[in-house]
């Protein structure tokens, strides 16, 4: 059956020898693991445009009903499994991955030498996919249109708008207006949904198009002949490895969306000027180096236009044929320069974020219980209930208190507040203190509705 | 041509003067017959094919041809597509195609010997690549199902709705189209909406022609059976044919659908038209001081059970 419905299609449509094509490229030196990073690219791509599609099966890009559709994607269960959650978590941290992957792909390239005549082409096709990357990751930040979203979204279209002449008008047109609102996100939407992907279709398939014009690159050693003598064909044993790396990136961002779920911050509030938006990882290390360069214009603008010179021009610059990166020690070591700044750029943004707390679920429960019999209600305001004479604790847990700030602050209010008329609530046991605090920690951080379940 | 013949990849071809004409490349094969026909050299400009029947002598370190370089010349550049190349694969464990390599092939079951292993490995790697892409595939594809079914199987709670009407005002063997306002509910968003029921008061508790058709039929589920009251009748305003809305004509004191004529009595029951089954009946509660409370239930429709959506 398979056999004739094969011969049928071979005879019309040639199908063995478009797969003899596809598959039997020759690779000079044979496979080698070290070649697996760009199907693994395109793989997290793929991956992304699947749970993309099925994200915005039930997402709504209005901003009063984003943040809604999101939490409601975080409680679609389907036999009791988390599928919305998780559907949510493979698209958060398959982009992520994908970063990774595409700078484990461009490093791979460099240090073989791979972007040198003729294949110059292929690496400025490279260089804008990165773009088109890093593009995606910050359009779909403002998405889920909570806290982080909104305020992370504000600090970067301001940093646009830095950029002299043209800057406020880019950024006025990204959002829509001069204020970040419902066109935002409408635009990012679009954005992120439709000219990105339409990019990214067109442009991966340049780059794979250079790519059997050209031929694969092979080891950066080794005479013609020997090249040729050990060269092998794509299929089976390059595609083996390629699909062996893309199950172990596959498994990876499957344990952290399974493990480590994405958060949904409270909805976004233009008027919290107390929050402290943070980038995402992969920006940290333009935050902090933002901390260090003054003026501000030189980083925001500087930054991004150096790296994007360096990216185009490089194969145009570095025009000696020698590809071993052992015998190109000066553009090698200072790439590795470069990459371990932004490494400890990297970790010093990261310590420098006021850490939140790490939230015991069960406990937060619990707390809820204290929260309630303690009379907290009578004074403080939660979800636009109760009392006016406490400040709003509606996003109390976006603070980044401390767990022992918080048991001060309930045993003893006048440690961190001289004139506060907070009553001393020592009547709570050790086990109440922390029960508490995990829940005010909670708060507008986790512990959204079911909007699943019909009241 | 049955006897052992060995090749040296790699090594130089010479002529019969001992000129050299190249280098061996490949060993070549016609796919009807299974037969070594030819060997590939490649020369300084290109690769030409050798046919076997040109190579007479056979050593450890060379191979000898009778082509006089004048007829080297004439021989074809190598085209992949008129022969089989002989790929690295191709070769047994051990005899891959190395520079300096010895390989030894028997012209006559080359493809049976060589092939076979080969095609074994071939076939092992081309399986792993299923396996591991049907892993993949799967454990995507499942979430994606129950995530895709998921909003469409959330089950809705029976909520029972005061309708903000008592019985003892609605008049006798009368239906009264009742609009309430009600919440519908998609997913993330809650939209009010204007449901309406027919309301029917029966004049004789036991008059067999206000029995709703339903229960005559035995359609009701439990919970429609135990929130029944023989007193009123509540009908949905669907017809089960296709979802239209079927009016009430006082003259004929009939339900007629305007779409396609399904006709029905007081009680629900069909006696004309395309319908499947009766106007549906919904639960409803009276309380003490006669306020109706009801369920609003949607059916299939088209179909002659009366089966509940979700």
């Amino acid at each position: 059956m398979g056999h004739k419905i094969f011969a049928y299609l071979d005879e019309r449509i040639r199908i063995s020898s478009l797969m003899g094509f596809l598959l039997n490229e020759p690779i000079p030196g044979g496979s080698r693991w070290a070649y697996i990073p760009g199907s693994m690219v395109f793989f997290v791509l793929i991956l992304q445009f699947v749970t993309g599609m099925m994200l915005a099966f039930y997402y709504g890009g209005t901003p009063d009903h984003a943040w809604d559709s999101v939490n409601y994607i975080d409680h679609l269960t389907y036999n009791g499994v988390a599928v919305g959650r998780l559907i949510r978590g493979i698209h958060y941290w398959g982009s992520s991955i994908m970063v990774i992957a595409v700078g484990i792909h461009l490093l791979q390239v460099f240090l073989w030498g791979a972007y040198k005549r003729p294949r110059e082409i292929m690496w400025l096709v490279g260089v804008l996919l990165l773009a088109l990357t890093m593009t995606a990751s910050f359009s779909g930040y403002l998405l889920p249109w909570d806290e982080r979203a909104y305020w992370g979204t504000i600090v970067g279209t301001n940093m646009i708008g830095l950029v002299p002449f043209v800057g406020e008008v880019i950024k006025d047109a990204i959002r829509g207006g001069v204020g970040l609102g419902a066109l935002t996100l409408s635009h990012f939407f679009t954005l992120h949904t439709m000219i990105l992907p339409t990019l990214f279709i067109l442009f991966v398939l340049l780059h794979m198009v250079i790519f059997r014009r050209v031929g694969p690159a092979g080891p950066f050693s080794g005479s013609p002949e020997k090249l040729e003598a050990t060269k092998d064909t794509f299929y089976p044993r390059q595609v083996l490895m390629d699909s062996f790396g893309m199950l172990a990136i596959f498994i990876v961002i499957l344990a952290l969306a399974v493990l480590r779920p994405p958060g949904l911050e409270s909805v976004a509030n233009p008027s919290n000027a107390a929050y402290s938006p943070t980038p995402a990882w992969y920006f940290d290390w333009i935050f902090e180096l933002l901390k260090l360069i003054r003026p501000e214009i030189v980083g925001v603008v500087g930054l991004p236009v150096m790296i994007a010179i360096v990216l185009v021009f490089l194969p145009f610059v570095d025009r000696k044929p020698v590809r071993s990166p052992f015998r190109r020690p000066i553009s090698v070591l200072s790439t590795l320069f470069v990459l371990s700044a932004m490494l400890g750029l990297s970790i010093m943004a990261e310590n420098g974020y006021k850490k939140l707390v790490d939230v015991d679920r069960v406990a937060m429960v619990r707390g809820q219980g204290v929260f309630n019999t303690a009379g907290c209600i009578g004074c403080h305001t939660l979800f636009g209930k109760g009392g006016k004479v406490g400040p709003d604790l509606s996003e109390e847990g976006l603070v980044g208190h401390s767990e022992h700030w918080l048991t001060v602050q309930f045993l003893n209010s006048k440690a961190h507040f001289p004139d506060s008329i907070m009553p001393d609530f020592t009547y709570l046991t050790p086990q109440q203190q922390h029960d508490l605090a995990m829940y005010i920690s909670s708060l507008g951080r986790m512990g959204w509705p079911d909007p699943t379940k019909t009241p | 041509m049955d006897k052992e013949v060995t090749y040296r990849v790699g090594i130089p071809v010479m002529g019969p003067r001992g000129e050299t004409l190249g280098r061996l490349e490949k060993v070549l094969l016609t796919e009807s017959r299974h037969l070594v026909t030819g060997l590939i050299v490649r020369a300084l400009e290109s690769l030409h094919i050798l046919p076997l029947d040109r190579v007479t002598e056979v050593s450890a370190s060379e191979i000898r041809t009778t082509v006089l370089p004048e007829e080297f010349h004439g021989f074809p550049v190598f085209d992949p597509t008129q022969y089989e190349e002989v790929p690295p694969w191709f070769f047994p464990p051990g005899h891959h195609i190395e520079l300096g390599a010895l390989v030894t092939i028997k012209p006559l079951d080359v493809r049976e010997q060589g092939e076979h292993e080969a095609m074994s490995r071939r076939a092992f790697m081309g399986r792993s690549v299923a396996i591991v892409a049907a892993a993949i595939g799967v454990s995507l594809l499942v979430p994606i199902g129950g995530y895709i079914m998921a909003a469409a199987t959330t089950p809705m709670k029976d909520s029972w709705r005061e309708l903000g009407v008592k019985l003892q005002d609605l008049p006798f063997d009368e239906p009264v189209g009742h609009s309430f306002r009600a919440v519908s509910v998609s997913g993330w968003m809650r939209v009010p909406e204007e449901k309406s029921v027919w309301l029917i008061r029966h004049s004789g508790a036991s008059d067999p022609a206000s029995e709703p058709e339903d229960q005559v039929l035995g359609l009701d589920s439990p919970l429609e059976l135990k929130d029944s009251d023989p007193r009123l009748t509540v009908l949905s305003p669907i017809c089960p044919h296709l979802g239209c809305e079927p009016q009430w004509h006082k003259g004929q004191k009939l339900f007629i659908c305007p779409c396609h004529h399904s006709i029905y009595q007081l009680n629900g029951k069909r006696i004309g038209g395309p319908a499947p089954r009766p106007m549906d009946t919904l639960p409803a509660r009276i309380a003490d001081d006669g306020a109706i409370s009801v369920i609003y239930e949607q059916f299939a429709i088209g179909i002659a059970a009366k089966k509940r959506l979700a």
